[in-house]
């Protein structure tokens, strides 16, 4: 780690010593004698300064006064509020209906991520290098359409994904029970696959991983096809086979790209908000498909505490932080530190 | 470690990339949430109040007061019902007031879009404070004009305002004494079903829940079912149970109700009304799947496909199923069902009372503005135009005529009303305290088949206790 770092620290001064001319300062402390030209000045106010101006203002206000908001009885309709302090906090952990969103959510950072990452590091597999095993290594037949195929769904908007799903699910219309009896599954009719404990939580993470796996199986194609094809080959020649050579070599060589989708992947179904919406607004048979963000929005708005819901949205805030803290741990104990293409 | 040149530099950017990631990926978890999240909360500014326009003289012609060059803004909750019915509303004012500007506009998440406005001090003028996003009156009654003086008010035809409308139509928004919440609709509790439909099989509507269970078996001969509910109006059949339960149990099952009383759940007309409900479930005589039903389509099932006999619903729902309504389906409501053949209220009693509460802010520019339209909307021109366009009738008596525009339904709803008489009543613990959301998932269960009778009447108790201990929650007191 050491080493990288230096040489890091190294090539990123190398440019900017040579874009100083030779001999017009002394070599002890140039940098801070240059004079500021107009130039620079100018690349500082609007690469630095701008951005971070809207950061403050766009960003970090409006968490520092969430946060404050999150401690008071703020009921969202006058200008007034009293400060009472950890007291909203203190509610939620006897909150039964939000320690079970909590537990929704916590159930869906684990599950879409996974699911969806596993599928499409498969399908990707298959349209990059899972082909036919003589000539070159390529993807399988029709490699092309699969993929267009696959991303078909990331171009629908959530709200319509949920909307067309519900549909799908209806139990005596749905397309799904009509598909189930027409192969005659008969105990499958009326079945109410959202309205049912059982089922509504795993149906609508299937509708949400269904909705993700197109994108990630782009990403990790881009990831898979700059891995150089000859250690596919190398690995081909020494008899490996295509699973060995996808959980050996291709999840290795794209671990980064696998944590990067981990995280947005956890990010997008802690807060899953559009299609728990659009599929089941009342939160789902005893709430089994409730997440914090419903919650949040109904204490918000049909309840008027927006102080007490601003308080689950720093909660919602700081359980975010805390799943992608838990994926670079993990990433980090499993050994991820390690730069493997460095070493190849 | 290689020493080649260019491999260094791969490798330097390879940590420098990971570094910037890691950076960049903690600060999008930073942001995603909580953009998300609160990018709906606006900031308080201050709120100095909105800009007041210089008042005109108060004369009989303008009982409120309202400048000749006035700009009124109202924002009118596109439901049900639509927006227009405002806007004719208001041009009817104009014709009154031929300088002023009226701007109606609609919104289907009133709440949402308001918010920031109340929180400024400029909010509109007029508000129709309903459907799903609509604003806890628990939050906002105290910021709200007082519109006693709309109904001391002539209206354009010259008769006070008042002397025109069905009895108690102040009280369902009234909060704390203060009258703050001009309910427009006269709606009618009812169950209904298809005139046609009963007449070819020789049925009846059942007037005890005995009969209504008969009514089952007689619905599963011809293969259809006797009841059908959605996911998101399993609480209608909650309604049903509560109005069969005050009939049957008078004012003192109403009160404790009302009250959050510790066993308003378990009084004995209450729990008659869920054993027969449980009994219809258990006999299987509702459609099945309606936890996983979006409510229109299970309407449907009912209004076109005709797969279910009843429906329990507010007079709103002739216009709601408008386009899938099944042809010569004659739409027609019956008073709820009762426990026994003598309950404390007579048979004919029926829930009823006035909705879609339009509201006037203290802090908006105009609220003479916004009660000048109360005035038009409370004229014969523009509430007849509301009852024939929408075949709903309003507070405003005598609108109605005998054939009711071609209604059946909306015939049928002042047939109750007026054989009700006196025995008219209505409750609002639910709404109020916004229990509605927390009811749905324990109505689903209870409408599946996975809870019993005290399985039911334990949540949906422990539902009014929690709000009745709930110290930050204002209670009204209902006697």
């Amino acid at each position: 780690m050491s080493g990288t770092s230096h040489l890091a620290a190294h090539s990123d001064a190398t440019p900017s010593a040579t874009a100083v001319p030779p001999g017009n300062t002394p070599g002890q402390g140039r940098r801070r004698r240059r004079r500021i030209s107009f130039d620079k000045a100018s690349f500082f106010a609007v690469a630095l300064l701008l951005p971070l101006a809207v950061y403050v203002v766009f960003v970090i206000s409006p968490f520092v006064q969430a946060v404050y908001f999150s401690m008071t009885d703020w009921s969202g309709f006058t200008a007034d509020m009293a400060f009472v302090g950890l007291d909203n906090f203190a509610r939620l952990l006897g909150d039964e209906k939000f320690l079970r969103a909590m537990l929704n959510s916590a159930l869906l950072a684990v599950v879409v991520p996974t699911v969806t990452i596993a599928i499409a590091i498969a399908v990707a597999t298959m349209v990059t290098v899972g082909g036919s095993t003589t000539g070159g290594v390529r993807g399988v037949r029709g490699a092309g359409f699969y993929r267009v195929i696959s991303f078909f769904p990331y171009c629908v908007p959530a709200i319509v994904i949920g909307l067309v799903w519900a549909q799908v699910y209806d139990p005596s219309r749905g397309l799904l029970n009509g598909v189930l009896t027409g192969i005659g599954l008969d105990g499958m009719a009326d079945f109410p696959w959202l309205g049912d404990t059982r089922t509504a939580m795993a149906a609508s993470m299937f509708v949400i991983v269904w909705s993700f796996i197109g994108f990630y199986t782009v990403l990790f194609v881009a990831a898979i096809k700059g891995v150089p094809g000859e250690i596919y080959e190398a690995a081909r020649l020494d008899g490996a086979s295509r699973f060995r050579t996808a959980v050996s070599i291709t999840v290795p060589l794209i671990r980064d790209n696998v944590r990067t989708a981990w995280i947005y992947l956890g990010i997008a179904a802690i807060d899953s908000f559009v299609y728990m919406q659009a599929m089941n607004p009342g939160g789902g048979p005893g709430y089994s498909t409730f997440v914090i963000s419903q919650d949040l929005y109904q204490t918000a708005f049909s309840k008027g505490q927006f102080g007490y819901a601003t308080a689950m949205g720093v909660v919602l805030a700081l359980v975010t932080l805390l799943f992608a803290a838990v994926v670079f741990l993990v990433d980090r104990v499993t050994g991820g530190g390690d730069d493997v293409r460095g070493h190849a | 470690m290689s020493t080649n040149k260019l491999t260094d530099g791969r490798l330097a950017q390879a940590a420098l990339d990971r570094r910037t990631f890691v950076r960049g990926a903690v600060a999008t978890a930073l942001l995603a949430p909580l953009g998300g999240a609160l990018a709906g909360c606006a900031v308080p500014s201050g709120g100095s109040g909105g800009e007041e326009t210089a008042g005109g003289e108060m004369t009989a012609d303008n009982p409120f007061g309202l400048a000749q060059d006035a700009d009124v803004e109202a924002v009118i909750f596109n439901g049900g019902y639509g927006f227009d019915y405002v806007q004719f509303a208001a041009d009817e004012a104009n014709k009154q007031f031929a300088d002023v500007t009226f701007e109606v506009s609609p919104s289907t998440q009133i709440a949402q879009e308001l918010q920031p406005r109340f929180v400024a001090g400029n909010p509109p003028d007029l508000i129709d404070n309903s459907g799903a996003g609509l604003i806890g009156f628990n939050t906002i009654s105290d910021q709200l004009e007082e519109l006693d003086d709309v109904f001391e008010a002539p209206n354009y035809e010259g008769t006070t305002i008042a002397d025109t409308l069905y009895p108690a139509v102040k009280a369902p928004g009234t909060y704390n004494g203060r009258f703050v919440a001009l309910n427009y609709v006269m709606t009618v509790y009812a169950v209904w079903y298809s005139a046609s439909l009963f007449e070819d099989n020789g049925w009846t509507a059942p007037a005890t829940w005995q009969e209504a269970i008969d009514l089952g078996a007689e619905a599963k001969k011809a293969d259809k079912k006797l009841f059908v509910w959605g996911k998101e109006a399993a609480t209608y059949y909650q309604t049903m149970a509560l109005n069969s339960a005050i009939k049957e149990g008078g004012d003192e099952v109403r009160l404790s109700l009302e009250n959050l009383e510790p066993n308003a759940w378990s009084l004995d007309a209450m729990q008659g009304v869920l054993e027969a409900l449980h009994e219809i479930v258990q006999k299987g005589y509702f459609v099945p799947g309606g936890a996983g039903t979006q409510f229109t389509a299970a309407q449907a099932r009912w209004s076109n496909d005709q797969d279910a006999l009843l429906y329990p619903s507010g007079g709103w729902i002739e216009n709601e199923m408008k386009d899938a309504t099944a042809d010569d389906f004659r739409m027609t409501g019956f008073p709820t069902p009762t426990v026994s053949d003598s309950p404390a209220m007579p048979y004919e009693a029926i829930r009823a009372g006035a909705g879609e509460p339009f509201i006037v802010p203290s802090q908006a520019a105009n609220p003479a503005g916004g009660k000048e339209i109360l005035r038009a909307m409370l004229s014969a021109e523009a509430a007849t135009n509301f009852s024939q366009s929408r075949l709903a009738p309003t507070i405003v008596k005598g609108i109605v005529p005998d054939d009711g525009f071609g209604s059946t339904a909306l015939v049928s709803q002042t047939g109750m009303l007026d054989a009700a008489g006196d025995n008219i009543f209505n409750y609002q613990f639910v709404d109020y305290y916004g229990l509605n959301a927390d009811q749905l998932v324990v109505w689903n269960a209870f409408l599946s088949g996975d809870l019993d009778v005290k399985g039911v009447t334990d949540k949906l108790q422990k539902i009014s206790d929690d709000v009745a201990a709930d110290d930050s929650v204002e209670k009204i007191e209902v006697s």
